[in-house]
């Protein structure tokens, strides 16, 4: 049974988050039932049907129109999996403050073949990672203490390191941390932490480099023995 | 004036080739009714400085914009709802339309490589393909006056097969980035050149359009009027004249000929209404796009005579061509943890490497018959939502990483010349219909080993190149069966309807006048006799202005 067909709940009230957690287990026990030699594997699911922007969308209206789709529970599971992938550090705050949660989740319930694909690999990863920390700790993935949490990602989320028959899982982790950067760094803070400082009209010349990028960058080229010239 | 009345020229298309025909007809004084199958638009639409966060998903391609949320196109893309086209079996081909005002000047990427004395001339050169009915010192005056008149930036090095413009006709090119001078480096090591790119775009003030202000995506359209489109230069310059006619909105299915052969306009479809309208002029210009106006003239069937129309030579649909399209990327430890600057310039090429080993072909040395351009990009842009592709683990490490990676990527992207070949056409689909009943495009589409052993050479050149300058591949490119893009996908085809020096084998004069019919005019990329490297709208545009100057002429002494 696909996950989604047990997804269809909504508030977070402790009948809601338990007939969530069947569903999570209903997930599990798929995954346990499956080849072996394969390791965990999901189930299809059904498309999402709603209507996308169109091909001449009104660009002073750009929210997106399709519904949202995620549980609180999963929108629980995405955002502490997105503060692990993204510690808060500094200045920079964590992705949950920065509104990737709610990204993650206009990105899986978007009708397109693509998020699409997304959304099978991220709704039964998210059940995966709950349902395998209450195998393992018998809290969700959210409750579960930092140790347990990142013995459990160490599994996953290293490509040359994946644990055999969680390469699905894997899979999950790889797509669900893209999608969480491209969110981040995509954000006026993101901005500022990676140093983008583009989007500026100006006017007159292109100025090029600032002095210390072309002092740097001869300095590059001069020390691997070739020539520079300025630009 | 109204579409019903007749008018001088009746001008199908609005594109680059349609507008140019368009603008040069009413600057000489003639009534022209233009019609486009699309929407009215103008950039002033654009949201140019809109970021990423902004837009749904961040702004990435879906069905709905192939090319991301922002970009110009609408209404079009690779498929369109209702207007399909199909394919042989065997073949694959990707056809790209923007159905709008200004058709895909809207959001061409302005790279703007005039074509040189060899280009014109490649079956004189290797014995294959054809020949142009030009040459190119023929065409220099038209490509210096499209230059000016567009406003295209570039520099002249004196570089073979790329021939410098005419003094004052560019406009001065903006500064490398960092990490295009490091190419530079690299390149002149190699004896691989990396000079000033050609780009449709104003770095100074020319009429009423504005200079680049170095932010927002030239492909979302330029309100400004600094990158090129015909919606913000040709077509206003046109109506000024107060000789315009533009009816938006106009399928246009077949040209209409009268009983001594002669055009007299053309029968579409509007859209809003659902019927069936006459065009008339003294000449008709088609210029629909490549496959477009194969289309129309394959779907005219004066006396019910199956082969199309201005097609005794059979030549309608033959040598379809793409560019050679395939990519490299690598990363460079060198360019890591680089200062931060504001790296988005023009939105795109300030550096180029332009085809460099000309000599190696004419001695035998390399065993491509013809070259390729490579289109670069790197940059510190927004990071979009490929900013984590590569990079693994979690945690403050992976932070870090995205840090130290931002910038340190360069991309390498092959456009090279396709030769025609037998295998690659297009005719008509005697079976599918669109859904105005227009019976629809067939593509049969290959590529022959010349293209292939092209690609090899690209893939060794820019390994020796990243090499020199410690990179490191991204992925190992596949071999170049794999790496070749797809038939269309580098949206330049060209060839469908070829000019040429005699009527037998080919389709137009070289004023894009089909021998057939004395006042049909073709001024798109259907005329191309070959497919040079160079990107083709900038020789699209020249040649289309050479071919209006010759129907104004003709108007004017009355001969049409
Ligand atoms: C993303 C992108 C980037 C590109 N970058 C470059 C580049 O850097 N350099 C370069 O040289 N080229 C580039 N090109 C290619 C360039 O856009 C085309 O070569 C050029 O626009 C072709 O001009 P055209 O007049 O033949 O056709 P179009 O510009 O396509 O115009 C044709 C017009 O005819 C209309 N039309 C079609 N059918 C009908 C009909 N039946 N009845 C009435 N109207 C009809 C269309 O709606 C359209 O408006 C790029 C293209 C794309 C999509
Ligand atoms: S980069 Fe310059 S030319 Fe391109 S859209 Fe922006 S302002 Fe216009």
């Amino acid at each position: 049974m696909p996950i989604s067909e047990s997804s269809d709940l909504v508030m977070i009230d402790r009948r809601v988050t338990l007939k969530w957690l069947m569903g999570a287990m209903a997930a599990g026990q798929l995954a346990a039932c499956g080849d072996g030699a394969k390791g965990v594997t999901w189930a299809e699911m059904e498309a999402i049907k709603a209507k996308g922007y169109g091909t001449d969308p009104d660009f002073n209206n750009t929210v997106a129109p399709w519904p949202l789709t995620m549980t609180q529970a999963e929108l629980v599971a995405a955002s502490s999996l997105a503060d692990i992938i993204l510690p808060a550090e500094g200045d920079y705050p964590a992705p949950s403050k920065l509104g990737v949660p709610a990204f993650i989740n206009e990105w899986v319930s978007a009708p397109y073949p693509d998020q699409h694909k997304d959304r099978v690999l991220i709704i039964n990863g998210l059940a995966w990672l709950d349902q395998e920390s209450r195998a393992r700790s018998g809290a969700i993935f959210a409750s579960a203490d930092t140790a347990a949490q990142k013995a459990l990602l160490d599994e996953i989320a290293y490509k040359d390191r994946v644990k055999p028959g969680l390469e699905k899982p894997a899979e999950f982790f790889s797509r669900f941390r893209s999608i969480t950067l491209g969110a981040y760094y995509t954000t006026p803070e993101g901005w500022t932490e990676i140093g983008y400082v583009g989007n500026q009209p100006g006017t007159g010349d292109y100025p090029g480099p600032t002095p210390e990028a072309a002092a740097h960058i001869k300095a590059v080229i001069e020390g691997m023995g070739l020539k520079y010239t300025a630009p | 004036m109204t579409p019903d009345e007749p008018h001088d020229a009746v001008v199908v298309g609005s594109g680059a080739g349609g507008a140019m025909a368009a603008w040069v007809l009413t600057r000489a004084g003639a009534s022209v009714l233009m019609l486009e199958a699309g929407r009215d638009y103008s950039p002033d639409e654009s949201p140019m400085l809109n970021m990423a966060m902004d837009a749904p998903l961040r702004g990435v391609g879906t069905p709905d914009k192939r090319f991301g949320y922002y970009d110009a196109t609408v209404d079009g893309g690779w498929d369109m709802p209702g207007e399909p086209y199909t394919m042989a079996e065997g073949s694959e081909f990707m056809w790209w339309r923007s159905r709008m005002l200004g058709g895909r000047t809207n959001h061409w990427a302005r790279n703007s490589f005039r074509m040189g004395p060899y280009d014109f001339k490649p079956r004189t050169r290797d014995g294959l393909g054809v020949d142009w009915p030009v040459t190119y010192d023929d065409m220099a005056p038209w490509y210096d006056k499209t230059e000016k008149l567009v406003g295209v930036y570039g520099s002249n090095d004196g570089l073979e097969n790329h021939p410098n413009s005419g003094p004052g006709v560019l406009q001065t090119p903006p500064k490398f980035r960092v990490w295009e001078t490091f190419l530079k480096a690299g390149g002149d090591a190699i004896n691989i050149p990396v000079v000033a790119a050609r780009r449709a775009i104003l770095t100074k003030q020319i009429d009423e359009r504005s200079p680049c202000y170095w932010a927002s995506a030239c492909g979302r359209g330029c309100s400004i009027g600094a990158a090129f489109q015909t919606t913000t230069s040709l077509i206003p310059w046109a109506k000024t004249t107060g000789k315009l006619t533009i009816a938006t909105g106009a399928m246009v299915y077949e040209v209409i000929l009268d009983a001594t052969g002669k055009a007299t306009g053309v029968r579409y479809i509007d859209k809003a209404t659902g019927s069936h309208k006459e065009a008339k002029g003294r000449v008709v210009v088609v210029a629909a796009s490549t496959g477009e106006t194969a289309r129309i003239l394959l779907n005219s069937k004066p006396n019910g005579r199956s082969e199309g129309l201005a097609n005794s030579s059979g030549q309608v649909g033959r040598n379809l061509m793409d560019t050679v399209g395939s990519n490299i990327s690598a990363y460079f430890p060198q360019l890591e943890g680089r200062p931060r600057y504001n790296e988005d310039g023009a939105m795109g090429l300030h550096a180029y490497i332009p085809f460099w080993d000309y000599k190696r072909i004419q001695s035998g040395e390399v065993d491509t018959p013809r070259g390729y351009h490579v289109e670069i990009g790197g940059s510190f842009g927004d990071p979009g939502m490929g900013v984590g592709s590569g990079l693994d683990g979690y945690g403050s490490s992976l932070r870090a990483d995205v840090k130290r990676r931002y910038g340190s990527r360069i991309g390498f992207t092959q456009r090279g010349e396709m030769i025609p070949n037998a295998n690659s056409y297009c005719s008509i689909d005697t079976e599918t219909k669109d859904k105005f009943g227009i019976p629809v495009l067939k593509f049969n589409f290959a590529w022959s080993d010349n293209e292939l052993k092209q690609v090899k050479h690209f893939q060794t050149s820019m390994k020796e190149l990243i090499d020199k300058l410690g990179g490191t591949l991204v992925s190992e490119p596949d071999e170049p069966a794999k790496a070749i893009s797809k038939g269309g996908e580098i949206i330049h085809e060209v060839g469908t309807c070829r000019m040429g020096s005699d009527a037998r084998d080919s389709v137009t004069n070289q004023f894009g006048k089909t021998w057939d019919v004395d006042n049909l005019y073709l001024t798109d990329g259907s005329v191309f006799a070959s497919k040079a490297h160079k990107n083709p709208t900038i020789t699209i545009m020249a040649l289309a202005m050479r071919s209006a100057d010759n129907i104004a002429t003709r108007l004017r002494t009355g001969e049409l």
